[in-house]
């Protein structure tokens, strides 16, 4: 709780530290300063009290000079023996202006009283001591006192009241960081409820995050958190749909081989079985086939852009297709049209070879046998684009956008493709940042492309 | 017996068709929703084969299509994806059964064989008839314990009269049980086999019903 491993800073931490910190200077310093304020006071109210009994003193003397032997051994009792640190013993002389002593103390000090009044500090009987000395001019005569206090029992009485008025505030600070404890646990609550939250999900419970009653601060994170989940939920959707669609795709091929097969090991035919041996042939094909396109667009996926592209003549492209599809080709023609300049992008040229076949492939497929097919490298407006064109029936427009899904295999049930050709043809046409476009033409037939918009061309 | 059989994909749907035949099972084999929702109308199958993904009709479309109608035949679906929640689609909208690809041909003939058995409202897995007993599974027919050797015709149509014990089956009936489409049956096949089944079974164990067609006879 204290610090992540790591070294990452725990939150609370950092502000149990600093709350923490602060209540505690904050503390220390009102503390100081009471003390020192505390200090203060009490000396001045011990001051306060010299000089009212300096005060007492002098009319005490004046209205009494007649006796005042009498006086001094009552007043003896003024200095206390109790040394209390609110009650310190008391030292006093009085003398007249002339230096004749008049009254004394038991153990004055025996400095000379200054002719000027005020207080001093003095060294007497090994102590410091603090004394106030006072004239008073009257027509009977001058008179002056000194009384003096101990500074160290005063110091100590100071200390006692300043003592007193801090240790409140000593008191109070466990109970303060208590507090601060507890409010920033309360506070951070919330980071630790979600925090359970996500650590409790399974991965397959991606629903979103409830932001009911999670503070302001906190909101900011959870919609962030909601959006990746709103992403991973749809990534993995469609994880699990192609996961589905693969298996599908193979499943039906691997079908075929066992059935055609038991259908040979049954059949006392011979025909019958030379027929489903052919047909177990072509099964094994197509599951080669699917894998072959399954494994190359796993293969696709992941990349972010071409591994080592390098200058392609899309025209080379198009002659190589057209001189390899050619002669496997039964019936119908396949032609060829390109500029006679080369057309160069920067590309893949397996890959580009890769989607011009699908296009061919496809074009061969959907189309009947005696049909023209039509392989072009072009550049029209500064465009440069790649495809197939063929004079067959087209796609119904409603499935025009569907093409470059996954699987996807049209709505012709003679159909034999593994549904991945144009998706792989797109994903290459994204690498390459070029479009992959399909359009029925006007005068009857279908076009595919992929088109560069600008040109890389030298 | 005619099962129709319902798959888009060609060399599976070849595959299958084969498979079937060596079961003599007169196959109609049609590739798309369309086709197979026509067929149902038009024709009297003892089951049907039916894929679920299909071209321009989905399978279970034309499944609750025919359910819908009040048809009772035996629906096996083949499906490529394992997943429950298609085998439930496929259960509720009204199949009796279901494989996933890829299968056993035995299996599918069996399974086939329990669902046509089942909806003649019987649990026993032979067809007996005056002393006359029919292994559907081994395709085995004995008379009174003695085996009996049937061409696929022959066997095709016995199996037909047992399976509607009491009724009259008409001679347009039986044709439809045992041909497929573009099997072209000559003008008097029917009592061509017909004579062939008297023969080998005794002469009572078919009756002709005079402008309606054939029955089985009474039970000696």
């Amino acid at each position: 709780m204290v610090k992540g491993s790591s070294g990452v800073q725990s939150l609370r931490w950092r502000l149990l530290s600093t709350v923490c910190i602060a209540a505690l200077l904050g503390l220390g310093l009102s503390g100081a300063l009471t003390y020192r304020k505390a200090q203060q006071e009490a000396e001045e109210l011990m001051d306060g009290h010299l000089a009212q009994t300096a005060r007492l003193l002098l009319a005490l003397v004046r209205d009494n000079e007649s006796h005042l032997a009498d006086l001094a051994t009552r007043l003896a009792t003024v200095r206390s023996d109790r040394a209390s640190h609110y009650d310190p013993p008391l030292e006093f002389q009085i003398r007249r202006a002339d230096g004749s002593l008049l009254l004394r103390s038991e153990h004055p000090p025996d400095t000379p009283l200054s002719a000027s009044p005020g207080y001093t500090v003095i060294e007497h009987d090994g102590h410091r001591w603090r004394m106030l000395t006072l004239t008073l001019n009257e027509a009977s005569g001058d008179y002056r006192v000194q009384v003096g206090q101990s500074i160290r029992l005063r110091d100590r009485a100071a200390l006692e009241v300043a003592t007193q008025s801090v240790v409140p505030i000593a008191l109070m600070s466990p109970v303060l960081l208590l507090l601060i404890y507890y409010s920033v646990r309360r506070g951070l609550q919330p980071l630790d409820d979600l925090a359970a939250e996500v650590a409790s999900r399974s991965p397959e419970n991606l629903k979103p995050l409830a932001s009911g009653n999670a503070p302001l601060e906190v909101q900011p994170l959870l919609a962030a958190l909601n959006r990746l989940i709103f992403r991973l939920r749809g990534t993995l959707e469609s994880e699990r749909r192609f996961t589905a669609d693969a298996a599908h795709e193979l499943r039906t091929p691997l079908a075929v081989v066992k059935i055609q097969a038991q259908v040979a090991q049954l059949s006392g035919n011979a025909d019958d079985r030379q027929h489903a041996l052919a047909q177990i042939v072509a099964g094994a094909d197509r599951a080669t086939r699917v894998l072959e396109q399954l494994l190359r667009l796993a293969r696709l996926d992941p990349l972010a852009r071409l591994p080592n592209p390098g200058e392609i003549d899309l025209t080379a492209l198009a002659r190589q297709a057209v001189a390899d599809t050619a002669p496997t080709r039964e019936a119908g023609v396949i032609r060829l049209q390109v500029s006679d300049s080369p057309l160069l992008v920067r590309g893949d040229g397996e890959l580009l070879q890769i989607a011009l076949r699908n296009l061919l492939d496809n074009a061969v497929r959907y189309t009947p046998p005696d049909s023209t097919i039509t392989v072009f490298a072009r550049r029209h407006d500064g465009a440069l684009s790649l495809g197939v064109i063929d004079d067959g029936r087209g796609v119904p427009p409603d499935e025009l956008p569907r093409l470059v899904e996954r699987f996807y295999r049209g709505c012709e049930p003679s159909a034999e493709g593994s549904g991945l050709g144009l998706a792989i043809t797109q994903r290459i046409a994204e690498l390459h940042e070029a479009r992959f476009e399909v359009e029925n033409l006007a005068g009857g037939g279908f076009e595919a492309r992929l088109c560069w918009g600008r040109t890389w061309a030298a | 017996m005619r099962i129709l059989l319902v798959e888009d994909d060609s060399l599976l749907g070849d595959g299958i068709r084969a498979g079937l035949k060596l079961a003599d099972y007169a196959v109609d084999w049609v590739r798309d929703g369309e086709a197979a929702r026509l067929a149902l109308l038009d024709h009297a199958y003892q089951a049907c084969v039916l894929d679920l993904g299909l071209p321009k009709r989905d399978g279970v479309a034309v499944l609750k299509d025919l359910r819908q109608r009040g048809n009772h035949l035996p629906v096996l679906i083949l499906t490529a994806r394992d997943s429950s929640a298609d085998k439930i689609a496929g259960l509720d909208a009204g199949a009796d059964d279901y494989l996933t690809k890829p299968f056993d041909l035995l299996e599918l003939q069996a399974r086939l064989r329990a669902l046509i058995r089942r909806a003649r409202g019987s649990a026993t897995p032979t067809l007996e008839h005056a002393g006359v007993v029919l292994e559907p599974a081994t395709k085995r027919v004995t008379r009174d314990g003695k085996p009996v050797t049937l061409s696929a015709r022959e066997y095709a149509l016995l199996h037909d009269l047992l399976s509607h014990q009491t009724h009259i089956r008409t001679r347009s009936q039986l044709e439809e049980s045992l041909y497929a489409w573009g099997e072209e049956t000559g003008s008097n096949t029917v009592e061509v086999y017909v004579h062939h089944l008297r023969r080998k079974l005794g002469a009572d164990f078919i009756r002709t019903v005079r402008g309606l067609g054939y029955q089985l006879g009474d039970s000696a």
